[in-house]
C-alpha cells in the first residue's frame, strides 16, 4: 500500500471536506484496502474514517418503509430478526455474503459501492479497460464470471448483492452529492457502469451513500446465488425477487440479477409479464425467457443462461413460500 | 523482534499519551472499552495524522501494547511485525482465508483488512489469548484431543471463530458450526475433525456420524 493520511469524521459536512479531492471514505474497508494493497485505484491521500457518522448504523422501521443507515454491517442485517420477516430476500442476501468475519465489519454502503472483481481487473500489471487502458481483456481471454450483458466494451458484471435485492425490492439510495441529499433509484445508482467502462457505479468522487430506504409494499421476497463453493463464495449469478401477493396473483413483481451485468440486471416487460399473475413452472419460465433473450453469452460463460434461467424460476417460486 | 510491552514506544509514554486524549478521554479509560474507542474517536476526530508515523496504543490480550505506525499498517501487520505477537497468521492478505482472524471486542474479524489505526480502544484477542497461564482453553484442549490440525497454520484462525461462536452459541449444531467457520479455510482439509473439536468443547453429542463426515 502508499501511504496516506487519516481521520475521522464526525459529521458529513467535515468527512466530505477532510476527503477533499483526494481522498476515501473508511468503512469497513474490505474493498479499499483490497485495492490499495493492489494499487488498482490511483491515490487516495487520506483515508476518512466515517464510521463515527451520527445515525447512520442505525435500522428505522416505518410503516410504508424502511430506512436502513449505511454504516448498518452486513452481519446486523442478517441476525436482525425483523428484516428476516420482513424483508427476506434481504435476510438471504445478507447470509451469503462473503464470511462471517467480512458480514461482521462489511456495510451496507460499502457493499453497493464496491469495486469490480474482474480477474484481469484486480491483477495489478494488466491495465485494463476498466483502469483506463484500452482493451478489455475478458473478451478475448477467460471470461467464464463475466457479464452476459453490458452497454459498453468492459464486461466485468456488478457483484453488489444487496444491490441486487434492493433492486428488487424497489429501494431508494440517499447519496450526499454537492452538500445535498439526492434520491437515487438501484437502477440510477448502477446505470453509468452500463455506459462507462471505469464506472462500477454513478456515484461522483466525493459522493457518500447515507442510507437505503426500502418500501414495505412488496410483502414476499427472495434471494438465491449459485456459487462454485457452497460458502464464502462469490456469486457465478444470484437473483432476488420482490412481489405483493394477494388471492394467489403477484402484485407489483420485480426481478433482479447480478453477476450478468454491469448493474442489477432488470427487465421491465418481464416484471410487466408477471404483474397480476399467478406464479406456475409456467409462468416462472416465460418470465426468465424475457429476462435472458437479448443475453450474448461468450467463449465461457454460456453456463450463466441456463443457470440463470434457472434461479428466475426458482427465485419466483420461493415468492410462494 | 521487539518485546510486545515496549515495542515501538517511541518517545511517548504512557502519561504523555493520556495528556494528549484529554481529560475526557482519560475518564472514560475506567468505563467499558466501548466507551473508551468513542471518547478516543472524539478526542481525535477531524484531527488529520499521517501519512508518517503517529502514536497508536492497541489492547491486546489484556495488555496496552504502545506503538508508532504508519496510518497504512494494518492490525495484522501491527501484531506480527511490530509487536512480536505471531499467532495470527498472515495467508492471503486479502480478507480471503481467514488466518488472521483475531476478535475485536468478541466479533472476529481478519486483521490483515482492518488498519491498527481503527482498532485503537477496542479489546483485542489474538490466539495468545485464549489459554490462562498455562491452562489451555476448553477450545483449544479439544483440537489437540480430536487431532484437528494438521499444518496448523489456520489454527489459530478457526480457534478464535469457534471461541467466538461458542460464547454466542454454547451448543451449536453442525450446521451453525459450519455457518460460523466458513470464512477460515484448511487445505489440509481438517474440517471433519475440527467439527468433532468443537463438539466436544461445547459437550454436544453429534447426532449422526454423517453429520460429522458430511462437511
Amino acid at each position: 500500500m502508499k501511504s496516506f493520511a487519516y481521520a475521522t469524521a464526525l459529521s458529513t459536512d467535515s468527512a466530505r471536506q477532510l476527503v477533499a479531492d483526494h481522498g476515501a471514505y473508511l468503512a469497513g474497508g474490505n474493498d479499499l484496502l483490497g485495492l490499495l494493497k493492489d494499487y488498482l485505484i490511483s491515490g487516495p491521500n487520506i483515508l476518512v474514517n466515517v464510521k463515527s457518522l451520527p445515525g447512520l448504523n442505525q435500522i428505522e422501521r416505518g410503516d410504508k418503509s424502511w430506512t436502513i443507515g449505511a454504516l448498518v454491517t452486513v452481519a446486523e442485517l442478517e441476525r436482525d430478526p425483523d428484516i428476516a420477516k420482513v424483508f427476506p430476500g434481504l435476510h438471504e442476501a445478507a447470509m451469503e455474503i462473503a464470511s462471517p468475519q467480512i458480514r461482521n465489519v462489511a456495510t451496507v454502503g460499502g457493499n453497493l459501492a464496491q469495486h469490480s472483481r474482474c480477474w484481469y481487473f484486480r491483477q495489478r500489471d494488466v491495465s485494463c479497460l476498466k483502469k483506463g487502458g484500452n482493451l478489455c481483456y475478458a473478451r478475448e481471454g477467460d471470461n467464464r464470471y463475466h457479464s452476459l450483458f453490458s452497454g459498453n466494451d468492459c464486461i466485468s458484471p456488478v457483484v453488489s448483492s444487496l444491490g441486487t435485492t434492493l433492486a428488487a425490492l424497489d429501494a431508494t439510495a440517499i447519496v450526499l452529492r454537492d452538500g445535498k441529499e439526492t434520491r437515487l433509484s438501484m437502477a440510477e445508482l448502477y446505470r453509468k457502469a452500463w455506459t462507462e467502462p471505469t464506472a462500477h457505479h454513478s456515484l461522483n468522487p466525493g459522493d457518500l451513500i447515507l442510507r437505503v430506504e426500502i418500501p414495505t409494499a412488496r410483502t414476499a421476497s427472495a434471494y438465491l446465488q449459485v456459487s462454485d463453493k457452497h460458502t464464502f463464495d462469490w456469486a457465478l449469478v444470484s437473483c432476488a425477487a420482490a412481489a405483493n401477493i394477494a388471492g394467489g396473483k403477484l402484485n407489483q413483481p420485480r426481478v433482479a440479477l447480478g453477476s450478468i451485468s454491469p448493474v442489477p440486471h432488470q427487465v421491465e416487460a418481464a416484471n410487466a409479464f408477471l404483474d397480476g399473475k399467478t406464479l406456475d413452472d409456467d409462468i416462472v419460465s416465460q418470465a426468465a425467457d424475457l429476462i435472458l433473450k437479448d443475453a450474448r453469452p461468450l467463449a465461457h460463460n454460456a453456463y450463466k443462461v441456463p443457470m440463470a434461467h434457472a434461479l428466475v424460476r426458482r427465485t419466483l417460486l420461493k415468492l410462494k413460500s | 523482534m521487539n518485546d510486545p510491552e515496549t515495542a515501538g514506544a517511541g518517545s511517548l509514554s504512557r502519561r504523555t499519551f493520556l495528556k494528549g486524549l484529554g481529560t475526557s478521554a482519560v475518564a472514560a479509560v475506567a468505563a467499558q472499552t466501548t466507551a473508551v474507542a468513542a471518547e478516543l474517536e472524539k478526542v481525535n476526530a477531524e484531527k488529520i495524522v499521517g501519512p508518517g508515523p503517529v502514536p497508536v496504543t492497541l489492547n491486546v490480550n489484556g495488555r496496552k501494547l504502545k506503538l508508532q505506525l504508519e496510518p497504512r499498517v494494518t492490525l495484522l501487520d501491527a501484531l506480527r511485525n511490530y509487536s512480536s505477537l505471531t499467532g495470527a497468521k498472515e495467508g492471503c492478505d486479502r480478507a480471503a482465508c481467514g488466518a488472521c482472524t483475531v476478535l475485536l471486542d468478541d466479533t472476529p474479524i481478519y486483521s490483515c483488512q482492518k488498519l491498527a489505526v481503527e482498532a485503537q480502544g477496542r479489546e483485542i484477542t489474538t490466539v495468545e489469548g485464549l489459554a490462562k497461564g498455562d491452562k489451555l482453553s476448553k477450545v483449544q484442549q479439544a483440537f489437540i484431543e480430536k487431532d484437528a490440525l494438521q499444518c496448523g497454520y489456520c489454527t489459530p484462525g478457526f480457534l478464535i471463530s469457534v471461541t467466538a461462536l461458542l460464547k454466542q452459541n454454547p451448543h451449536p449444531t453442525a450446521d451453525e458450526v459450519k455457518h460460523a467457520c466458513a470464512g477460515n479455510l484448511c487445505r489440509c482439509g481438517t474440517h471433519p475433525h475440527i467439527l468433532q473439536a468443537v463438539f466436544e468443547a461445547a459437550g454436544v453429542k453429534a447426532t449422526s456420524k454423517t453429520e460429522v463426515i458430511h462437511v
